[in-house]
C-alpha cells in the first residue's frame, strides 16, 4: 500500500502495476450529525486490542461494536455514522452531494488525520485487497524524514485493529531506486542514487546511500504537479479558449506536454509548422463537441521546473542546480554514485524527455565546476559521470519497487511480525532491517 | 537558465550607442538615422524571436548596450498587443500601430520614460533629437514586423497565440 498525499495505489507484491490507484480522500458524515473526535492522536476508531473479528463485522455491516465498547468520551459519541463513509472515487462522487465532507488524511505525505486514516485502511483492506490481514504481510510507505511516533502509529493500527501478520515500512525513495532496475541503463543494482520524486503537491530530492536518506541534504521543490496544470489553465484563459477548467488543463498535460530544449527554438518551430499546435477536443454534457486548441503551452509547461520563474515569482532554482546542490550537501565520498544514478519517479516526471534535459542542464552545470576546479588546482579531473535514469514503471515507481521487493523470499525475514510486536510494544518499529541487496 | 540576452551585444568598431543603448543597424524602409544592416538577421528579428520567451521572465540582468535595446523592444511589442485586439483586421492594426509608432513618446531621460533607473539619458539635445529620430524608426519597422508575424496569410485575424501575449509583462514594466 503506498499512500500519497494525492493518489493511493495498493496492489498484491509481484504485480508489476497496483491493482487499484484511487485518490487518497474519505468523505464522511458531515461534522455535527456524526460528532467524531477528528485528530485524534491516537487511534480510537476499533481501539486497541480487538480482535480481527471486529473488522468482520464492519463489512458485514452488523455494527453493534459500539454499544460494547468501554464507555470512553469518544466512543460513546461513536454510533453508526462511523460506518458512514467512502474513500477513493466514491468519496468524491459522495462529497458532491449533501451530508458528506470531503477530508484528504494525508497531508504533505505525512498521516494527518489518524483516525480517517484507519478506516482508511480499514476499506482499502477488506473492500479494495478483499484479504485477510491475518494470512498477510503488509509494506507500507513513509516519506522521508518521517518522525518515529508516526511510525508507531502506524504499527499500532496495522497490528491491533487489524491484527496483520507482518509489517515493513519502507521509504519511497528507497523503493523508487528499486524500482529503477527495471531500467536497460542500470547494470549494477545498488540502493545508492539520487531519487527526483515528483507528485502533485511538492518535488523532493532525496539522495540514498545504500539504503539510507541522507536526511541533512534533503531538499524540498515548492513546484509540481499541480502548479503545471494552472500554468496550463491560465495560458487557456489568457487566450480565450472555450473551456479552461482544471479537468481540462490537466488532460492537456497528461496528453500534450513535452520537455524541450530550448524555448527559443522551440517557438521558432511552432511558427515554421503549425501541425504542431494541437486540439483537444472535450465533449461537453450536452452533446456538443468544443473543440481547444493546445499551443505552447505544450512545452512552457514542464518548463516551470527548468526555468521556474516563468510560474513562480517566489521561487527561482531551477531542478537541475537543486539537485546539484543536494548532491554536493551530500558525504563526499557517494557524491559520485549519487551522480551516476539520478533516478526519477511520480506522474510529473513523466514528461517526455524530462530525463534527457535534467541530464543535459546538470552536466553543463558539473562539467564547468569541475573544468574549474581544473584549471585552478592544474590537476587533471578523472571526470564525473552524470546519468538520470528514466524508466517506464515511474508513474508508480515507489508502489512498483516495494512490489519488487516484497515478492523477495527474504521479504518476510525483514518484517516485524505481530509476535515482535506484542512481545516488544510499539517501539520495534522504529528500525527496519534495510533490504540487502540482491 | 535565465532569460535570453542579445545576440548583439559584441559589435566591436562599428558599435553606436546613445548613452547606453546601442543604436543598431536596421532593415528598414522608414525613414531615419539609423544604419543599413548588412546581415539577413538584426535586431528586429531578434525583438520578435526572443520576444515570447523573455516576456515570462521577471529578472533580467543587463549585459551590455544591446539588451538595452532589446528591453525597449521587447516592452515596446507589448504595447503594440496591448493596443490591439483579437477582432481588428490586417489593415485596422496596421493604422492602430503606425499611430501609436509614431506618436508622442518618452526617450530615455525623459520625465516619465518608465526605465529611467536602467537607461542613461543622451548626453546633449542633438544626441536626444537623434535619439528620438532613431526610436521612431526603430518603432514604427518594429510594428510593421510584428503585423507581418501577426498575420501571416490570414488578413482578418491576428494569430491568437500571439495575442495571447498581450498581458504578459517583462520585468514587471510596461511602456
Amino acid at each position: 500500500m503506498d499512500n500519497g498525499t494525492g493518489m493511493t495505489k495498493l496492489g498484491f507484491a509481484g504485480n508489476d502495476s497496483p491493482s487499484w490507484v484511487f485518490p487518497t480522500a474519505i468523505a464522511t458524515r458531515a461534522p455535527g450529525s456524526s460528532g467524531k473526535a477528528s485528530n485524534a492522536p491516537k487511534p480510537t476508531f476499533l481501539g486497541g486490542g480487538t480482535s480481527s473479528g471486529s473488522g468482520n463485522n464492519l463489512i458485514g455491516g452488523s455494527g453493534t461494536f459500539g454499544t460494547t465498547r468501554a464507555p470512553a468520551l469518544s466512543s460513546i459519541k461513536r454510533d453508526m455514522g462511523d460506518l458512514d463513509f467512502y474513500i477513493g472515487d466514491e468519496a468524491l462522487e459522495a462529497a458532491k452531494g449533501p451530508g458528506y465532507s470531503l477530508h484528504y488524511p494525508v497531508r504533505h505525505g505525512q498521516i494527518d488525520n489518524w483516525d480517517q486514516m484507519e478506516r482508511f485502511w480499514e476499506t482499502s483492506i477488506f473492500k479494495y485487497l478483499k484479504c485477510e490481514p491475518e494470512d498477510h504481510y503488509f509494506l507500507l510507505t513513509e516519506p522521508p524524514l518521517n518522525p518515529p511516533e508516526n511510525r508507531e502509529n502506524t504499527a499500532e493500527i496495522m497490528f491491533e485493529s487489524f491484527n496483520c501478520a507482518g509489517l515493513y515500512i519502507a521509504v519511497q525513495a528507497v523503493l523508487a531506486l528499486a524500482a529503477s532496475w527495471t531500467s536497460a541503463k542500470v547494470t549494477d543494482r545498488t540502493l545508492t542514487g539520487t531519487v527526483i520524486d515528483s507528485g502533485d503537491g511538492v518535488t523532493h530530492v532525496i539522495p540514498v546511500a545504500e539504503g539510507y536518506v541522507i536526511g541533512s541534504a534533503i531538499k524540498n521543490i515548492p513546484l509540481a504537479g499541480r502548479d503545471i496544470t494552472s500554468f496550463i489553465q491560465t495560458m487557456l484563459r489568457e487566450r480565450g479558449e472555450p473551456d479552461s477548467s482544471l479537468k481540462t488543463a490537466e488532460e492537456i498535460k497528461q496528453k500534450f506536454c513535452y520537455v524541450c530544449p530550448d524555448i527559443v527554438k522551440e517557438f521558432a518551430k511552432y511558427d515554421n509548422n503549425p501541425e504542431m499546435f494541437a486540439k483537444y477536443i472535450i465533449d461537453t454534457v450536452s452533446g456538443r463537441k468544443l473543440t481547444i486548441d493546445v499551443g505552447y503551452e505544450r512545452f512552457l509547461a514542464p518548463e516551470i521546473f527548468f526555468n521556474p520563474e516563468i510560474a513562480s515569482s517566489d521561487f527561482l532554482t531551477p531542478l537541475p542546480e537543486i539537485v546539484d546542490s543536494v548532491i554536493q550537501a551530500s558525504p563526499i565520498d557517494v557524491r559520485r554514485n549519487l551522480y551516476r544514478n539520478i533516478v526519477l519517479s511520480g506522474g510529473s516526471t513523466m514528461f517526455k524527455d524530462f530525463g534527457r534535459r535534467l541530464q543535459r542542464d546538470l552536466k553543463g552545470i558539473v562539467h564547468r565546476r569541475v573544468s574549474a576546479n581544473e584549471r585552478l588546482s592544474g590537476a587533471k579531473s578523472s571526470g564525473v559521470q552524470v546519468q538520470v535514469i528514466s524508466h517506464k514503471r515511474q508513474k508508480n515507481a515507489v508502489w512498483f519497487g516495494g512490489s519488487l521487493l516484497a515478492q523477495t523470499s527474504e521479504f518476510r525475514s525483514y518484517c516485524h511480525t505481530k509476535q515482535d510486536y506484542e512481545e516488544y510494544g510499539p517501539n520495534i518499529v522504529r528500525n527496519f532491517s534495510l533490504f540487502n541487496v540482491p | 537558465m535565465p532569460a535570453y540576452h542579445s545576440t548583439f551585444l559584441v559589435d566591436g568598431a562599428n558599435s553606436r550607442e546613445v548613452g547606453d543603448f546601442a543604436v543598431l543597424p536596421l532593415k528598414t524602409k522608414f525613414k531615419g538615422p539609423s544604419l543599413p544592416c548588412d546581415s539577413e538577421y538584426d535586431i528586429i528579428d531578434e525583438i520578435l524571436d526572443l520576444f515570447r520567451a523573455n516576456t515570462f521572465f521577471k529578472n533580467f540582468q543587463i549585459k551590455g548596450p544591446a539588451d538595452r535595446t532589446l528591453i525597449y523592444g521587447i516592452l515596446f511589442v507589448s504595447q503594440c498587443l496591448y493596443k490591439l485586439n483579437i477582432r481588428m483586421s490586417k489593415s485596422e492594426s496596421v493604422r492602430v500601430l503606425l499611430n501609436l509608432a509614431s506618436e508622442d513618446f518618452a526617450i530615455p531621460g525623459d520625465i516619465g520614460f518608465p526605465l529611467n533607473s536602467l537607461y542613461q539619458a543622451p548626453k546633449d539635445r542633438n544626441e536626444s533629437i537623434f535619439f528620438r529620430q532613431y526610436l521612431t524608426q526603430f518603432r514604427q519597422e518594429l510594428a510593421m514586423r510584428l503585423i507581418e508575424r501577426l498575420y501571416g496569410k490570414d488578413e482578418l485575424k491576428p494569430n491568437k497565440f500571439w495575442m495571447a501575449f498581450s498581458r504578459k509583462k517583462f520585468m514587471n514594466k510596461s511602456l
